[in-house]
């Protein structure tokens, strides 16, 4: 017993030292972004104008997605400082709003958790959901031939997937360039449907009997809305993700969350029929 | 004692005396941090600037993820690949020392000898490239517990098969020195051709891709086997394939199979 103890006691102290070496060097810095933020003091959050309920416009109210890098900040022992920019979201192509590393050190109010926003940004999903969703009259979908008006928002959602699906129904598309049109040729029948992104409803004025109907879930899954953090920043991220999960466990996300009144922000009646 | 049990004493023994070499050898331990240190401490964090965004929509980087997260599964396979084709270096050591006649000389077949070297050869690699998964923290990867099982399932088998190409390679090569430089001009450029240190962008066409890296690159590193391990465990790692998933699965087990039987074939003849 003593020979076997022996035998593997040296092999076991070498993996030891190595493990904890390796442990002990798992928890190295990669970055300086945190760091550089704790000495400036300030947290840059960039939003666009408007983008409800995630950012108002109200001073009283200013959004949830506002509040919330508040109390991240607040956390994280910093001050907030919100650069509203309205060059967000006017363009599909994020690189036509020109944000740089300089404005902003997070990017919120109308960010998708999609693989398409984390090819150009680090995310971290917030508790409201977002996605494509259908609106019209009827939850049935319209005849092949029938003309579908798209409200396409800037959230980071797969674009290809909508238009490959409208193709594949023999749909015709109608892309709505603001909201307004959007709902006008709903209601004029111009449209006999319309399509759009679950995030940007709460900004829409629907016409009368219009409801929101949710598109078939195999194709069109439900994705979070995010904090964006620049790739790479690896420190803040994860001091962020950390002041985030301190506030879900505390149930002031929750809170939060009711308050902007995100659950019904998130309804919509049932799943389309074919 | 019947002859199963007493083949499987042997295999034991064989495989045992592997992993006691290894795990005493300090050398080979330190061998086993020290890349990963080097990849990923130190090359990833300092090309990682260069990796970043500095304008949203603009990175030459187009993967979702970060490059400490990209580079993190190749660091696991170059840990694998050096550990298992220097392992050919016990093979030549037990020849030069006579040891091999020894053991060969013995009632068990060729063959379980064989395998009982390759298995050693194999539990060691993968315990080389599971000492890089303590560095997940490091590199932001988060990693559920089937996780860790898939991917070391994975590493084994790939482990598996680069002992036993290292076992050709040392049929092939006489000396020590000889077989040290010779493994790292197959070693290194399989690494660096595997897109283990810049993707290619699986929505991109062959054409597409020869834009951004020249063609004759292009097709080395589609022909690289070693490409396909790395994808299967970025597959497992951080959910990110460059190719249809199954194929890195696949060649992980043709190639586990296939030089493993090359090798019996090479080892009977000495």
């Amino acid at each position: 017993m003593r020979r076997v103890r022996n035998r593997w006691m040296q092999p076991a102290i070498n993996l030891a030292i190595v493990v904890a070496l390796l442990t002990a060097l798992s928890y190295l810095p990669p970055d300086t972004s945190l760091a550089d933020r704790q000495k400036t003091g300030v947290l840059k959050l960039c939003v666009p104008p408007s983008y409800p309920p995630l950012v108002t416009g109200d001073p009283n109210e200013p959004g949830f997605d506002i509040e919330l890098a508040a109390k991240v900040a607040a956390d994280l022992g910093l001050r907030l400082s919100v650069n509203t920019l309205s060059s967000i979201g006017k363009d599909f192509n994020p690189r036509n709003w020109a944000l740089t590393r300089a404005q902003c050190d997070i990017i919120a109010g109308g960010v998708a958790d999609t693989v398409q926003t984390r090819s150009f940004l680090q995310t971290i999903p917030t508790p409201i959901e977002t996605g494509w969703v259908g609106v019209g009259k009827s939850p049935e979908l319209p005849e092949a031939g029938a003309t579908v008006a798209v409200l396409a928002g800037s959230s980071g959602l797969d674009r290809l997937q909508v238009s490959g699906w409208l193709r594949r129904n023999g749909w015709r598309t109608m892309p709505a360039r603001s909201a307004l049109q959007f709902t006008g040729v709903l209601d004029s029948g111009a449209a006999s449907f319309g399509v759009t992104e679950r995030s940007g409803l709460a900004a829409l004025v629907l016409p009368a009997g219009v409801e929101v109907f949710a598109l078939p879930a195999a194709e069109f899954p439900q994705y979070r809305m995010a904090f964006g953090l620049w790739k790479g920043d690896q420190t803040l991220k994860r001091a962020v993700e950390a002041a985030i999960g301190k506030l879900e466990r505390s149930g002031e996300l929750a809170r939060l969350a009711d308050r902007y009144g995100t659950k019904g922000y998130q309804r919509f009646s049932q799943e389309l029929v074919p | 004692m019947n002859r199963t049990m007493m083949a499987l004493r042997g295999l034991y023994g064989v495989w045992l005396r592997e992993i006691t070499r290894a795990t005493r050898d300090r050398a080979q331990l330190i061998g086993g941090i020290s890349r990963p240190l080097i990849w990923l401490l130190i090359l990833g964090v300092g090309l990682n600037p260069y990796f970043r965004g500095e304008v949203y929509g603009e990175v030459r980087f187009v993967i979702p993820f970060t490059y400490l997260q990209f580079l993190f599964p190749a660091v696991i396979v170059l840990n694998i690949m050096y550990t298992s084709i220097q392992f050919a270096v016990s093979v030549i050591w037990d020849r030069e020392f006579g040891f091999l006649r020894e053991v060969l000389v013995s009632p068990m077949p060729r063959w379980l000898i064989l395998f009982g070297k390759v298995l050693g050869g194999a539990t060691v690699a993968t315990l080389h490239g599971a000492l890089v998964l303590i560095l997940a923290r490091f590199a932001d990867v988060t990693l559920s517990l089937e996780q860790v099982a898939l991917a070391l399932a994975l590493m084994f088998t790939l482990a598996f098969g680069l002992t036993s190409f290292g076992v050709i390679l040392a049929a092939r090569v006489r000396s020590f020195e000889g077989f040290g430089v010779f493994s790292n001009t197959v070693i290194l450029p399989l690494y660096f051709t595997s897109s283990s240190i810049f993707p290619l962008d699986p929505a991109l066409t062959r054409a597409q891709q020869a834009v951004t890296y020249p063609e004759w690159l292009v097709f080395l590193v589609q022909i690289n086997p070693i490409t396909y391990a790395v994808d299967a465990l970025r597959g497992v790692l951080i959910n990110f394939n460059q190719f249809t998933p199954g194929w890195g699965i696949g060649i992980i087990v043709a190639m586990a199979v296939g030089f493993f039987l090359i090798a019996i074939i090479d080892f009977a003849r000495q």
